[in-house]
Formats: C-alpha cells, structure tokens, sequence
C-alpha cells in the first residue's frame, strides 16, 4: 500500500462523496435502496425470512429510536415511556382497523391520540425535571401498559388484523403470503428513508438548533426567544410520533400484535440503542438499533447461544465506556487513523525519494 | 448627546432575594448611539440588574421601560422573557453560553431565530420557501463573521476554540438578532491585553455600522474609561453616580466604594 | 373488618420492600448519579444464590439469607469497581444504560448458573405462626419483615446523620468534585453505596420471594414501585423516598379492593402524576436553586 494508491481512491470516490455531502438526504436513499434488496433474498433462497424479520424489526426500532435521539440527543430530555407509544401505534392502528376503518384514517387517529399525549408530557417537562420527568414517563409507560393488557378492546393477549393492511382501499398486503411480507418490508423501508429524511431536516433547521440550544443553556436560548414551552412541546410530540410510526410499522408488518411486549423493558433498549449507537446522529440511530437487536440476533444467537445475552450486555457496557456518545462515533477515530497513515506513508515516499 | 431620545429607562427597580436586596431602587437611562457602563464591585447587583431588564427576574419593583422599533416606549413587564429578544433587546452572559456541539455558525443562526417565519412543516418539507429564508439567514451570518473576522472558521465546532473567540461568537449573535440594544455581561472578562484592546475597536465599530446602543458590565476599568460615554456606578444594588467616565473617577462615593472607607 | 385489617398489614408488609428497595435506589442516585434500573436484578441474582444454596446443601433459611447478604456485598463492589468507576466520566443517560447492561449480564447469567427452573424460598417465620385481630391473620413472618426493615432503616438514617462515614455519604451526594478535594473518600463512598444497595435489594428480593417465588422478573413490580416511591418522596432526602414507598404500597392496596383490580394502579399513578405537577419535587424535596 502506498500514498499513490490512497489519493487514487479518494480521487474515485471524491465526486460522490462530494455530491452526497451537498444533498444529504440523498444518502438515505441510497441507503434505503440498498435495504430494499434484502427483500428479494429470501425468494432467492440466500436468506430465510426469519431473517428478514428482523431486519424488519431493526428499521421499526430505528425509527422509534429516531423519535428518542430527538430527546436524549438535542433536548437533553428523557423519555422511559418509549414502548407504552410503540404499543399504541401498534394496536391502534391494529383495533381501529378491526373496527372498520380505513387504514389511513387508523393511522391519523393514532397520530392525534399519541401526539396529544406526548403534547401533555411536553407540557409537564415545563414543571417536572431530570429524574423525576423521567419517572413520570415511567408512569404514563406503565399505565399504557396496563390499559393494554387489562382493556378488553386489545384482545387480551393480542389483537390480529385480519385479512392484511389495505393501503389506499386497494392494495392488499397480508404477512400470510410470502410476496406480499416482501412488499410489506420494502414498505417499512421507504418509511424508515422518510422518518431519517424528515429527522435530517428538522435537525438542521431552527428547530434542531433551537432544541440543542434549549437543553444546552436554557436561559441563553430563552435570552434568543425561544420558548421553552413551544419547544418542549416539539420534543415530546416529535418522539411519541416518530415512536408511534414505530408502532405502525410493527403493525403493517407483522400484523399480530401482543399486548404485553410494550414494557419498561422495551423503552430501556431503545434508549440503549441511541446510546450505543449515537448521540445525535441518524446513522448511528439504526446502528445502534442493529448492534442492540440485530448482532444479538443475526450472529451471536448462532454463534454463542443463550450466553448472546451476556455478551450482548457486556458490548452494551464496553460501548458506552469507550464510546460515550455513541460507537458511530469511531467514525471519528477511523478518520483520525486514516490520515495518520497517509501522512506515515508520505514520510516514506519523501524519505525514500532522497 | 442631550436631544438624543431615551430607549432604556429604569425607574426606582428593587430586586430582593429573600432577605437580601441584590437591587435597591435603582433609576438610570440609556440614551440611543450610547456607550453606558455599569460598574461595582462583586457582588453589587450588576447581573441581577440584567435579569431584571430582560425580565429573568419578573418580581422586581418599579419600572423598566424600553423604546420599541416603532418609537414607544413600551413597559417590558408586560412582555415575556423570550419575547424580548423580538423587541431589539439582546444579552450576552456573563458565563459563555454557546451550544458547545454546534457550528459557529449554526450558534450564529441560533441568534436569529426570533426573525424565522417558516415553520417546523415547511422545514420538514424542505420547502422553497424554508430553504430560501435559511440561505438568506446564513448569508447574513457570513456578513457578521467576516466583519468579526472568524469567517475561515465558521463551520468548526464552538468546543475547543479559544476563550477569546467564544466572546466574539456570543458577540456575533447579538448581531444577527438585529439589536437596538445589546447589553453585555463582563465582555472583557478573561481576554488578555490585545484582545481588550480589539474588543473596545470592535464595541466602536458595532455602534458605527449596526447602529445599536450598546450596556454593558465590566469590571476592567480601562477598557470601561476608554470606551464608555456614560458610566453608572452601584454598590449592594444602589445607584451612587452617573456620569461620563472621567467625572465616575473622580467621584468620592465610587472611589469609597472600590477602596473601601479609609477610617 | 377484616378485609381492612389484611390490607393494612399487607400494605406495611410490600410497603417495607419497596421502601428498602426505594432506599437503594436513592444511595445510588445521590452517589452515582445514575439511576439504577440493575438493582432489581442484583436482588433477584442473589436472592437466586440463596434459593439455590438452600435446595441443594439444606441449609436454614436464615444461614443461606445471611450468606446472601454477603454475596450481595460482594456484587456491589465488583459492580463498582469493574463498570461504574470505568464509566465515571460518562453522562448521565449512558450510564443508566450501562445499568440496563448488567440486567443483561445477569440475566444471561441466570439459567447458566442456575438452570432455568425457578426456585422457592421460604418465609423467616413459618406461616403457621401467626396471629388473629379483627379476623385477619397476621403472620409473624409479616411482623418480622416491617419491624426488620424499619429497624434496618432506622439505622441507616442514625448512621447517615450521625456518623462521619454518613457525613462523607451526604457531602459526596451533594458534590462529588468538591468533597473530593475536601479529603472526602468519595471512591470508598460510592463502592459501599453499591454494596450497600445491593444488600437492600436482595433484602426486598427475600422478603417477596416467598410471595411469588425466586424467578428473573420477581422483583419487576418492586423496582418500579420503589422509582415511583423515589419520585413521589424526592430524590433529594433519605426518608422522602420511604414515606413514598409506603403511600404507593397502602393507596395502591386499597384502590384495587375498594375501587377496581384494574383501574387502581392506573388511578393511583394519575394522581401521582398530577401531584407532580404541583410539586415537582416530591413530598419532601426541594426545588435546586438556578442561577441565571
Ligand atoms: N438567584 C439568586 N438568588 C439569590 N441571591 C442571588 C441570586 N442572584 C444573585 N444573588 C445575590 O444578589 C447579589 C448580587 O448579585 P449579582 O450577580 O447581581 O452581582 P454582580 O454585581 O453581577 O457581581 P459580579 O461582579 O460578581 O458578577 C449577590 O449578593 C448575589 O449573591
Ligand atoms: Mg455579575
């Protein structure tokens, strides 16, 4: 390897990269497209649908952790009452359609209802902070979670939506035939590439600034004109709605939806996943989502077993430690080791050159 | 000097905490163009006289009042803390409060974010309309950092720099809020000789080209001497003289105050 | 009659184990300034260690608790020493997952060492002693556990107050930085709280295990009630969070019988809720002074 060959790649790669960094947005789609092939291995016989299922589950719980970043990373506000919204996407969307309506409508209602909720706790930050806000969001989490396995609309253990999710009054889509689970993935996608496109340009607009400065110094942003009031409310809602599509994904996609999985447990992952993953950061949202969900279940559960659990725990632990806002910020490392190596590489050629 | 109209008038302002009086019926104005100084010693209400102003503080005594864009004077009681900002009132604090993980000029942009007329929406859409006003936005942020001359690092992280750029950057998005009055906690603190010197060239030049009336706290007697048309001096929140800085020097009650009584 | 007196005994009965889990949860807010989801599950690994010495060499309930206690000891300093001294200079948010990292350990760790049957353990007291007032029974077991924890707790607050290892407890709470530099052996603070947590946890894991056996989730209810607990008393004194633990225990009790098995929790949080709103701080915490 020499420099030669190094400034060779980066002249190869340099107008893209360049085109990328000017349009952003355009990077999620290619990385969306990239995704969407995934579902076409299965029906090549490269992949088991087993498999994509999880993938599946990875862009639902990127999305939510997508909602969550927007609290953890930029509002410095947490939220332990995730799952409880990730629950209400996922069965009201599945009960509203089970009592007739179009899955449109479903999902609007669902996005009031959780919104309104979210715009409730965005009020309550004004007054509750730090530990005991986030208790509160424990609160409203656990009587979500009662209400869904103690109300007898849920379906008790779970709530089917019979006969698949109908889009637009015409296009069928049910998890029972394997083309259409397909379809419904590559669906999930195209969701998930919206939500990182909507996020990216949120995050680089006043409101992403006006959320960083809020949690960073409250009293400078409100010295600015921004309110307090008007951008705790963004915060929430943003979350509870970005948990929610979560949940309408999970609703699309599986189409059986439990009533006991939205716990404590399930907000605490998540969290784990902005974490682990990045602080801030769109991409390092869905890596998180793959390291927490993903590794476990893709490679180590193969490999290791039932001790995945352990090692999943101890890379959570290991990830933090080193990488305290979020290992896709090795990226940051990679660079610095990269350039290391060039200007190494330079040295020599200068010094073998005299 | 004495034509000119009054835009920050406080009548009789009291702040107390608790038992303390941090501000004891404090009068003074600011006349528009001018320099004013604000001194005591630590501890003399200075701060509290700010918070006060840019309404932090709402259970003050008395009257601020503050000359609007249209001319009136207007009672900032009766106005929200981040509304102030709307009226042509800015502050700096007299810690550094930037967003440490942003931008300088995204730190810059924060300081217009009064002037924004699109909505979360249309940032979500990435409509024309919102892209255009963002442009229009940074434009005039590269104005300001090219006058302050931190242009060549406008896209670096405000973490990391040098105590004597973060002061600029606070400075700099006074700047974009279109200010009539800025008012500056210790802007001097913790710059070395030159960057004292700079930061009176740049007060100067501030007036000059934004036409803004400018208050301000500083405990570095030159720099406040040199740059002040007015100064106000307080002890334990009382007002003890106003005056031009030559006469503020030579008063008997503000050289007590400082130097403490020689028995 | 009896229906009332049963309540309030089994109230101050669930109301001491959250209370000593409660407790827990504050020395390590106050030390750590993290919020321990793990604590929990430290019990319950414990509590395990117990059941499993218990069934397999016949030892007394008693011994095996004992030897639990020391077990727990023992978690907390290596939790200290190996995961959260490490992770000292991390923020907040990431070290309450770090926290949701040793569930994981430990609840992977669980069936390797244990199997995956779960165990029982028995009360301190057998059931069959117990007494009659009003028509409801009252287990000495149940007299045990209230006065063993309100006594243990007690202590713990005399030791706070009065000790110098309790001052250096309070001062690290209040500033860590400052009471370093002070001479304050805030490390050595901080790994005895750990330890001292645990052994609170695993005490609350004993006394419910007879209730619901020794399984993975069987302090799931009591974690959550002592954060409720926590919430409700304020994080920022000892006893706050006891009386919060008992208050969440008794209104949590008597709404399920008197109004509704479903609706009671749910009612009982919403008025948690909305008493939050009006003082943020709890029953007894107050609000810190913010500085502009
Ligand atoms: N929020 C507050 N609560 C209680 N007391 C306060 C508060 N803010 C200021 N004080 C007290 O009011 C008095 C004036 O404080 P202030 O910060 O206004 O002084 P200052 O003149 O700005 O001092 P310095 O030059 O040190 O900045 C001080 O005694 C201070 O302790
Ligand atoms: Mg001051």
């Amino acid at each position: 390897m020499n420099v030669k060959f190094l400034t060779k790649i980066e002249e190869l790669l340099g107008p893209f990269s360049a085109k990328l960094r000017k349009h952003p947005n355009l990077t999620f789609v290619v990385f969306g497209l990239l995704l969407c092939l995934v579902a076409l291995l299965p029906h090549l016989g490269l992949m088991n649908f087993g498999t994509m299922s999880i993938i599946a589950y990875i862009t639902i719980y990127a999305v939510t952790a997508l909602g969550l970043n927007i609290l953890l990373g930029f509002s410095g506000l947490i939220s332990l009452g995730t799952a409880g919204f990730v629950g209400a996407g996922a069965l009201g969307t599945a009960v509203f359609i089970e009592m007739g309506l179009p899955f449109e409508l479903a999902v609007v209602l669902v996005l009031t209802i959780s919104g309104s909720i979210g715009a409730l706790i965005g009020l309550f930050s004004l007054k509750v902070e730090g530990i005991y806000l986030a208790i509160a969001t424990l609160f409203v989490g656990e009587i979500l979670r009662q209400i869904y396995t103690q109300v007898p609309i849920f379906g008790g253990n779970s709530i089917q939506i019979d006969g698949g999710i109908k889009l637009l009054g015409f296009i069928e889509l049910s998890q029972i035939f394997k083309e259409q689970r397909s379809m419904l993935f590559v669906l999930l996608v195209i969701i998930m590439v919206l939500m990182m496109i909507a996020m990216n340009n949120i995050i680089k607009s006043k409101t992403g600034r006006a959320l960083l400065a809020m949690s960073r110094s409250e009293h400078a942003a409100q010295a600015m004109g921004i309110s307090l009031l008007k951008y705790r409310l963004t915060a929430f809602v943003l979350a509870t709605l970005f948990a929610t599509v979560g949940g309408i994904m999970y609703a699309m996609y599986f189409q059986t939806i439990p009533t006991t999985s939205w716990s404590l447990d399930l907000s605490l992952f998540i969290i784990a996943m902005v974490v682990v993953g990045g602080f801030k950061s769109i991409y390092g949202t869905f890596l998180g989502a793959f390291i927490i969900h993903g590794i476990p279940n893709l490679i180590l559960k193969d490999l290791l077993g039932d001790i995945s659990y352990i090692f999943s725990g101890v890379l959570i632990i290991l990830v933090i430690i080193f990488y305290p806002n979020g290992f896709v910020y090795i990226w940051v490392d990679i660079k610095k080791g990269y350039s290391k190596l060039k200007k190494r590489l330079q040295k020599d050629v200068t010094t073998d050159g005299k | 000097m004495e034509s000119k109209k009054t835009i920050l008038e406080l009548n009789k302002v009291s702040m107390h905490f608790g038992g303390l009086t941090a501000v004891d019926e404090l009068s003074l104005d600011v006349k528009e163009g001018e320099i004013v100084g604000l001194i005591g010693p630590n501890g003399a209400g200075k701060t509290t006289v700010f918070n006060c102003v840019t309404q932090f503080y709402k259970e003050y005594t008395g009257d601020i009042y503050f000359q609007n864009h249209d001319g009136d004077q207007v009672d900032l009681r009766d106005y929200k803390v981040t509304d102030i900002a709307k009226l042509g009132l800015i502050r700096t604090f007299q810690n550094v409060e930037l967003v440490k993980d942003l931008s300088i000029l995204d730190n810059l942009l924060i300081g217009a974010h009064h002037h924004y007329e699109t909505g979360i929406i249309q940032h979500i859409l990435h409509t024309k309309k919102a892209r255009s006003e963002e442009k229009r936005m940074k434009e005039k942020a590269y104005e300001i950092l090219k006058f302050l001359k931190i242009y060549e690092i406008k896209d670096f992280y405000v973490a990391g720099q040098p105590y004597g750029i973060l002061k600029k950057i606070e400075i700099a998005r006074t700047l974009m809020s279109d200010p009539k009055l800025i008012i500056l906690d210790e802007p001097a603190a913790g710059l070395n000789d030159q960057e004292t010197d700079e930061l009176e060239t740049l007060i100067h030049q501030i007036r000059e080209n934004y036409h803004t009336t400018i208050l301000l706290i500083e405990h570095d007697m030159g720099f406040v001497m040199n740059i002040c048309d007015r100064v106000c001096a307080i002890n334990f929140g009382k007002f003890l003289a106003m005056d031009i800085p030559k006469n503020i020097q030579k008063n008997p009650s503000v050289q007590e105050a400082y130097l403490g009584k020689d028995e | 009659m009896s229906d009332l007196f049963g309540i309030i005994f089994n109230s101050l009965e669930t109301g001491s184990v959250y209370a000593l889990a409660a407790l827990g949860i504050v020395l390590i807010f106050r030390t750590s300034k993290t919020t321990n989801f793990a604590q929990g599950m430290i019990g319950t690994f414990n509590a395990y260690i117990a059941a499993y010495v218990m069934l397999s060499l016949g030892w007394s309930i008693w011994i095996v608790a004992l030897l639990a206690l020391v077990t727990a000891f023992l978690t907390g300093i290596i939790i200290d020493t190996f995961i959260i001294r490490p992770a000292s200079k991390v923020n907040a948010i990431s070290k309450q997952i770090i926290t949701l990292g040793i569930i994981m350990v430990i609840v992977g760790l669980l069936p390797k060492i244990f199997g995956v049957a779960s165990f029982q353990l028995p009360r301190f007291i057998a059931s069959e002693y117990s007494l009659d007032i009003f028509g409801a029974t009252l287990f000495y077991n149940t007299i045990f556990v209230i006065v063993l924890s309100l006594t243990l707790m007690g202590g713990m607050f005399m030791f706070i107050q009065h000790t110098k290892w309790g001052l250096a407890t309070r001062v690290t709470a209040s500033d860590e930085t400052t009471s370093k530099l002070m001479g304050v052996p805030t490390k050595r603070v901080t790994m005895i709280s750990w330890a001292t947590a645990a052994m609170l946890g695993t005490l609350a894991a004993l006394f419910v295990a007879p209730r619901v056996s020794v399984y993975g989730n069987m302090l799931l209810t009591v974690q959550i009630s002592a954060f409720f607990a926590g919430t409700l008393g304020g994080f920022s004194t000892f006893f706050g969070p006891v009386v919060g633990a008992y208050i969440i225990a008794f209104s949590r009790n008597f709404t399920q019988f008197y109004i509704s098995d479903i609706w009671g929790n749910v009612m009982v949080y919403t008025l948690i809720l909305v008493f939050l709103y009006f003082k943020p701080y709890g029953l007894f915490g107050k609000k810190p002074t913010k500085k502009v």
